[in-house]
Parts: structure tokens; C-alpha cells; sequence
């Protein structure tokens, strides 16, 4: 197993790299600079090239490149356009929001997925079954951003109980810690019920279907047929063998809570990831593009590793670094 | 199948439900608090549509940064409700005969937020530090004439004299630049300084706190020279959806949100909001690029103003907030003259005027910036418009990026055909840069308008002093560019602006937006 992942991590290498190369020539190949957003005619386009030349624009895109990743390797991923302040800063300082609004969207998409999916299996045809189904299918359909409005006006204008956007009261003055936080929490229930409604419905889908399947696997009857009594079936059996999906579908979203949401976080205005990488490319913020995909590449890379190792942990065929 | 569509029969009616307002519709007049009830602790909170970027005037390109900028900085001149420039830092100023050299005499009672006396250095060094090439300040260009620079420099303490190399009209809208402190700032790369993410100013509100992507406090400076300003603290909150943005002034969230057409009415009927509606000195239109063989004839030109149905646009695009747009200047702008060729919809005549072209069977693309709601719709109308004198249009919705890169790019003859942009005019009349022939293909002259006659004019108008000698000029200019229609003129847009209405001390409706003296405006208990 530490084999396994020491050369996991070793390959990492080559591959931010490859990535790395890779999306500064995409990057670049984007129609427009950093400056074409300043149309305004009152500036002399003779600024614009100098501020051009100022940021190395005006150098070939392979000599930028070089340029970049000598200074990456010495820990400088650059400063941002249009802030002026370092690119690192700028991502790590976005991860605690982002975190704070992704990690319990996932966990609470996990609690409630999973036995949601499974009762859907094991009642296959029932009346919950098909009320489930028919849940689900709508929350799929709903577009995030209707649904969040549609939120905010019941719960914020109509009933009043929830604020509508931000992540704290800004009108309130020095809070106690305790207020703070029953003040995060109330801003946290509307983003994280839109995701939840959302991502519901593909996940527990996928937990059915995969449930189904086993349930109908010779080993299910072979423990039917011992006599064990259907928890034992269920719960031991066969959710064991039904979770390998998951697992790596929810291995691969790992990396998705680091990158935020973009939809959820501009109606909410969360500040978050997704919002700083979305606006970093309209606006052809290089450095921090570059900042921003080296990282979620990182993080990508990372998830399907600990996806593979939740493989081994879940499933007893797969072990790994034995040949 | 029948199950699904009643859950979302039931889904839609309970959603359906919370959004009916509840007030009637009912066109209630604006009713703004007295100052009585003015609350000597009171919080503003106002919403921003994008991230700020920087605090630091000279260096900001995005009007999200501007807005904050506006609270905690102040420059030597300002404008009043008339668009007049007005004194600020500076209490005069004179100009020699010559026009060359203009003298402004600043105010000795100013303090920056930490309690350094604010002195003439600090003016020059500003000037000085657009001006400096290492310095990314993209307002370079507005102190430099024919490629040479304004020489700035303190007579005293308390006097500050620009040297232009020749007479220059704008140059007095362009001295109202943000002054930045020179105790705090020389000697640092200002590309860069810590300075830009906590700033201090000279102007009515003191810089507190900035959470990034979230919000950001301004407080009362008690020491500002214009008089102490009412509210306690200025908070801007970071909402990036407009919609949102109308929920979050609903909720009374926030006191202050743009309103687009299409919520226009409802907005108006809701209890607790002020709708105010101004002019704004903005202007849409489709540009023609001259520079392609389909567009060289001025007729045809004429003939697409003539087969373009601009009152329908209003109604329909706008909902009625705007109004049809002739000459590329605003109504309200001092300088606008009514005087010019308007091209009434007339398709019987488009039809004529094409054919005298040979243009019957015109067929053109419309390149638009996806996202911008008005702009789509436009397209989509004018090309039903267009297809009544049988000329076919074809639309393509790019990214903003994308689009400007076609149209903008430094090399003739460009690509494209034609495009729906907008300007936001200036204070100062002056449109060398849009309409001298000498701003194609390197510049914002996209469409390669080239006239003689407006290219002098254009070059007069700059260096002409007197007010009214200025606005015959302009008025020619926009005679002679409505002639030639290289544009075609589309709308004016109004502005419309939902106020809770516990604000008061706005300033008159107008270009210059409702909080043009700040340190007046209040919120009541």
C-alpha cells in the first residue's frame, strides 16, 4: 500500500507539468488580454501595450511560459493583474468559504443519498419508491438558480426567517462568538438546501441502481439461503458491494469542493472558488488562471487517490501493491 | 407520468405563491425621510455587482472599485447635478489667456485619514505617478497632448500649476483625478503597495474593512472639510446575481439596487422602495464597419437607420425607460444639439435607398457580447426589422473578450460587419478618440469613419476654451456624423434605481447619480 502511494504521488509530478503546459497555451489561445476589457476611449491604446509589455505580455507565449515556472519552483505563483496581490493569496484565501459551504453540502448529500437509494432498491415499486423517483426527477430538472431565488423569496421576503445572500450580517457590530456562529449558520441553510435538492437526485439514483444490481448477485441468495435474517443481507452484504460506485463518483466530486460552485455562490454571493476562477478567466487574469488550475489539478490528482484507496477499504478484491 | 406532473403542478404553485408581492400596483410618489429623524448612528448598505479589484484610484479599471474609491478619496475638482465642474480640494483655479497653464489654489483646512496635512505635493505626486511609464495606471493618456506629457508642480504649499504644451478643454474635467497620499506612497512600487487593500483618503469616509468577495466598511472621517457626514458607516455588500441583488433590496437587505426593465414595474409597486428614474449619459448602437465593401456606401448606411423602427425597440427592449438616440451625444449632456439628420422610420424609403446602392439583396452578421439581455433582444428585433426591406441578418453572440478582440483589433481592414455596443460618454464632450480617423485601426475608432471636415472639428473642439463656442463645434460634429451614419443610433437608456426609504439627503435625480454629496445623505432610525 505505501508503495502504491508513494509512487502515486511520485507520478504527480510529470503530470502538473503536463497540465500546466498544457492550459498556458489553451489559455492563451482565448481570444483577448488582459487589457481588452478597458475599453474605455478615453485611454490611448499605446497605454495598453505598455501595460502589456509592464505584465511580459508582449513576450512569445513559450518564453512566458519558462518565465511562469521558474518562478513557480521558487514558490512564486505571481500576482494577480488586477489586484496586485499575489496569486496564492488570493486562492487560499477564498478555500475557508469555499469549504465551509462544500464540505457539509457534501456530507449531507452523502446522509441522505445513500439511504434514500438503498430503501428505493430494496422497495423497489413501492409508493416511496416512486414519490422518491418522482422527487428526484424534479430536483435534477430545477436550474440552481431558480430554485435558490425561488428560496430566497419564500424564505427571506415572504416569511422573513432566513437573510437572503452573504455570509454574515453585515449591519451586526462585533458579535460573540456564539452569535457569529448561529449568524453563519443562517446563511449557510439556503445555498446548502439548493445544492442538497440538487445533487440529491443524481447520487441516490446511482445508489439504487447500484443496489438493485447486487441485490440480485448469487451471493445475496447464497446469504438468503444460510438463513441470515434480511438486515444482516442488506446492511452487510449487500451495501458493502453497492457503495464501490459511490465511492467513486463521490472520489471524483472531491476535488469539486474545493472549486465551489459558481452558480450557487453568485446568486448566494458566497465568496468562494467558483466565483474567483470564473472571473479570473472573463477577465484573462493569466497568473491567476494559472494559479487556480494548477491547484485543482493538484486536488483532482489527490481525490483519485484517496477514491483508489477508499476502493481497497470498501472492497476486499481490491488490494493494492501486491502483484 | 400523471404523478409527475402534479408534484410539479404543487411545486410551482407553492413557489408561485411566494412570489406575488403584496402591494397592489400602484404608482406611489416618492416620499423621502425628513432630517429629524436622522439616525447619528445610521449604516448605508449598498450593493455591488462584482468584486472589487483595488482601492487605489489611479490604478482601478472596474466601476466596482470606483464606486468604493468615490467614498474615501476626493480630488481637486468635482461635478455638481449639472455636470458643472466645482471646486473640491482646490478652491479655484484660473487658466492663463493662452490656455497653457492653469493654476489651482487648494483648500489648507485638509487632512488625510491619518492626520497628515494634505499639501500640493501630494497633488503633483499623483500626477507624477500616472504619468510614470512603471506604473500601470491605464489614465496615462488623459495627461499626455500629442505625446507630451502635462508638467505638474507645487508653486507652494498650498498651489498647484500644470504646464499643458498646448491648450486642452478637457483638462478640466480630468483634474478632478483622486488625489493619493505621498507620505505613504513614495518611494513603493504603487503597482503592488499594501497601500491598495487598505487605503487612506481625504474624502468623507474612512477605510475599515475588507472581506474579500463578501463586503466592505467605510466609516465616518468626522474631520471631513465638506462638513461631517451623517451616516456612521458605509457597508458594501458583494452581490454578484442581479436578481439577487432585487431580493436582497426586498428583504431590505441592502438600500440600493439598479432595476432593469423587466422588474420595473414590480419594483414600483413595492412598499418601502423609492423608484427613481434619471437620464444617464450612455448610448447603444449598431456600428457599421465602413472598412467592408457592404458598408462603403454611405446610403446604405441611411437606408438601415431608416428601416430601423426605434421607438419599437424602446418599448420592447426597454419597456418603455429610454428613448430613441440620433446623434452620438446625450440629450443631456451640455453640448448635445437636436439639430441633426434624424432618419424617421420610413422602410418604403430604406427599400429606395438600397436599391440606388444595388444593395437589394444585403445580407450581413451582427456580432453581439452574449449575456447583456437588452443587446440579444435588440438583435433579434432588428433583424425582423431588417427583413421588411429584405435585408437578412444573421447574429452571433460572442464573450465580451471574443467580441472585442474582433472589433478591436490593432490591424485593418477588421473582420467583422457589424456589432451592437454601447459608449458611456464622458463629462467632457470631447470624441476625438471614437471618431478621428486617426484612432483606426489602432484605437476606438472600429468602424474606419473617416471625414475630414470632423476630423478638424474634432481637433478644434479640444483646443477651444470658450464654453460656447465649444458646443458649435459639437453640434457640427454631430450634424456631419449623422449624416454619414457609420452608427446607427439606437437608444438612450434610463437609469432606474429602487431606494429603501428610510434614505434620505439624495441628491437631485440625475447623470450623476442620487449620493453626488455624500456626507448629506442619512438613514433614519
Amino acid at each position: 500500500m505505501r508503495t502504491f502511494v508513494i509512487r502515486r504521488l511520485l507520478q504527480l509530478i510529470p503530470l502538473l507539468l503536463g497540465v500546466s503546459l498544457i492550459s498556458f497555451f489553451v489559455m492563451h489561445l482565448a481570444p483577448g488580454d488582459p487589457t481588452a476589457l478597458f475599453t474605455d476611449p478615453s485611454i490611448d491604446p499605446i497605454e495598453l501595450a505598455r501595460i502589456r509589455a509592464n505584465w511580459g505580455l508582449d513576450q512569445p507565449v513559450i518564453i512566458q511560459y519558462f518565465y511562469w515556472l521558474g518562478n513557480v519552483l521558487r514558490g512564486n505563483f505571481g500576482t494577480s493583474y488586477l489586484t496586485g496581490r499575489p496569486v496564492l493569496a488570493e486562492v487560499i484565501e477564498r478555500l475557508p468559504a469555499t469549504l465551509l459551504l462544500m464540505i457539509p453540502a457534501y456530507l449531507i448529500t452523502l446522509l441522505i443519498t445513500i439511504p434514500l437509494g438503498v430503501f428505493s432498491a430494496i422497495k423497489k415499486g413501492s409508493w416511496f419508491d416512486n414519490v422518491v423517483t418522482v422527487l428526484t426527477f424534479i430536483g435534477m430538472a430545477m436550474p440552481s438558480f431558480w430554485l435558490g431565488l425561488m428560496l430566497m423569496l419564500l424564505f427571506s421576503v415572504q416569511l422573513g426567517w432566513l437573510p437572503t445572500v452573504g455570509m454574515r450580517d453585515v449591519l451586526a457590530g462585533n458579535q460573540g462568538p456564539v452569535a457569529s456562529f448561529i449568524d453563519l449558520i443562517k446563511h449557510m441553510i439556503l445555498p446548502l438546501t439548493t445544492m442538497t435538492i440538487l445533487s440529491l437526485a443524481g447520487l441516490s439514483r446511482y445508489q439504487r441502481a447500484a443496489m438493485l444490481e447486487v441485490m440480485d448477485q448469487d451471493y445475496i441468495r447464497t446469504a438468503r439461503a444460510k438463513g441470515l435474517p434480511e438486515r444482516t443481507v442488506i446492511f452487510k452484504h449487500a451495501l458493502r458491494n453497492a457503495l464501490i460506485p459511490i465511492v467513486t463518483i463521490m472520489g471524483l466530486s472531491l476535488p469539486g469542493l474545493f472549486g465551489g460552485a459558481f452558480i450557487i455562490e453568485t446568486i448566494f454571493a458566497w465568496p468562494g472558488m467558483g466565483r474567483l476562477g470564473v472571473l479570473a478567466i472573463f477577465q484573462r487574469n493569466y497568473p491567476l488562471i494559472m494559479g487556480i488550475v494548477v491547484f485543482s489539478a493538484l486536488l483532482i490528482m489527490l481525490g483519485n487517490l484517496l477514491a483508489d484507496i477508499g476502493y481497497a477499504l470498501v472492497d476486499p478484491r481490491i488490494r493494492y501493491g501486491k502483484k | 407520468m400523471q404523478s409527475i406532473k402534479v408534484a410539479v403542478f404543487l411545486l410551482l404553485t407553492i413557489f408561485l405563491c411566494g412570489c406575488v408581492g403584496t402591494g397592489s400596483e400602484v404608482n406611489k410618489e416618492i416620499s423621502l425621510p425628513g432630517l429629524e429623524k436622522a439616525d447619528p448612528n445610521g449604516k448605508l448598505v449598498f450593493a455591488l455587482g462584482g468584486e472589487v479589484s483595488i482601492l487605489n484610484p489611479i490604478l482601478s479599471t472596474d466601476t466596482t472599485s470606483s464606486a468604493v474609491e468615490g467614498t474615501i478619496f476626493s480630488g481637486m475638482t468635482r461635478i455638481n447635478e449639472k455636470l458643472e465642474v466645482i471646486p473640491d480640494l482646490a478652491k479655484s483655479w484660473q487658466v492663463s489667456k493662452d490656455g497653457k497653464t492653469w493654476t489651482f489654489y487648494l483648500r489648507q483646512d485638509v487632512k488625510w485619514h491619518d492626520d497628515k496635512p494634505f499639501t500640493a505635493d501630494d497633488v503633483v505626486f499623483t500626477f507624477n505617478a500616472i504619468l510614470n511609464p512603471k506604473v500601470n495606471s491605464v489614465r496615462r493618456s488623459d495627461y499626455i497632448i500629442d505625446g507630451q506629457p502635462i508638467q505638474f508642480r507645487a508653486l507652494d504649499k498650498y498651489t498647484v500649476q500644470a504646464a499643458l504644451p498646448k491648450p486642452f478643454a478637457p483638462f478640466l474635467v480630468r483634474s478632478g483625478m483622486s488625489v493619493i497620499p505621498k507620505h505613504l506612497l513614495a518611494g513603493k512600487d504603487i503597482n503592488t503597495a499594501k497601500f491598495n487593500r487598505q487605503p487612506v483618503g481625504t474624502g468623507p469616509f474612512i477605510f475599515k474593512e475588507w472581506v474579500t468577495g463578501n463586503h466592505l466598511k467605510v466609516s465616518r472621517n468626522n474631520n471631513f472639510y465638506r462638513g461631517k457626514p451623517r451616516l456612521a458607516e458605509i457597508i458594501f455588500k458583494i452581490i454578484p446575481d442581479a436578481n439577487a441583488c432585487l431580493v436582497a433590496l426586498e428583504a431590505g437587505e441592502i438600500d440600493e439596487a439598479g432595476i432593469p426593465p423587466k422588474d420595473y414595474r414590480r419594483m414600483k409597486s413595492l412598499k418601502g422602495i423609492n423608484v427613481f428614474e434619471f437620464d444617464s449619459l450612455v448610448y447603444t448602437y449598431l456600428g457599421l464597419n465602413i472598412a467592408n465593401p457592404k458598408f462603403a456606401d454611405k446610403r446604405v448606411r441611411q437606408a438601415l437607420a431608416y428601416a430601423t423602427n426605434k421607438k419599437q425597440l424602446v418599448n420592447l427592449v426597454l419597456k418603455g425607460l429610454g428613448s430613441a438616440a440620433y446623434a452620438p451625444s446625450a440629450p443631456i449632456s451640455w453640448a448635445y444639439s437636436d439639430q441633426v439628420e434624424k432618419y424617421p422610420y420610413h422602410p418604403d424609403k430604406a427599400k429606395q435607398l438600397l436599391k440606388e446602392a444595388g444593395a437589394e439583396n444585403l445580407e450581413f452578421t451582427i456580432l453581439l457580447n452574449q449575456g447583456n439581455k437588452e443587446r440579444e433582444k435588440a438583435a433579434v428585433i432588428l433583424q425582423q426589422q431588417y427583413k421588411k426591406v429584405g435585408v437578412k441578418v444573421k447574429l452571433r453572440v460572442l464573450e465580451w473578450s471574443a467580441l472585442l478582440k474582433i472589433v478591436n483589433v490593432p490591424k485593418g481592414p477588421k473582420d467583422f460587419e457589424a456589432f451592437i455596443m454601447g459608449w458611456s460618454l464622458g463629462l467632457d464632450p470631447d470624441a476625438y478618440s471614437i471618431w478621428h480617423s486617426s484612432q483606426y485601426p489602432r484605437g476606438f475608432n472600429f468602424i474606419d469613419y473617416k471625414n475630414a471636415k470632423v476630423d478638424k472639428l474634432l481637433k478644434l473642439g479640444r483646443v477651444t476654451m470658450d464654453k460656447s463656442a465649444r458646443k458649435k463645434i459639437y453640434a457640427e460634429i454631430w450634424q456631419q456624423i449623422a449624416a454619414d451614419q457609420p452608427y446607427v443610433f439606437l437608444w438612450y437608456p434610463r437609469a432606474v434605481v429602487g431606494i429603501n426609504e428610510r434614505v434620505g439627503g439624495l441628491s437631485k435625480p440625475g447623470p450623476a447619480g442620487l449620493f453626488l454629496n455624500l456626507e448629506k445623505v442619512f438613514v433614519v432610525k
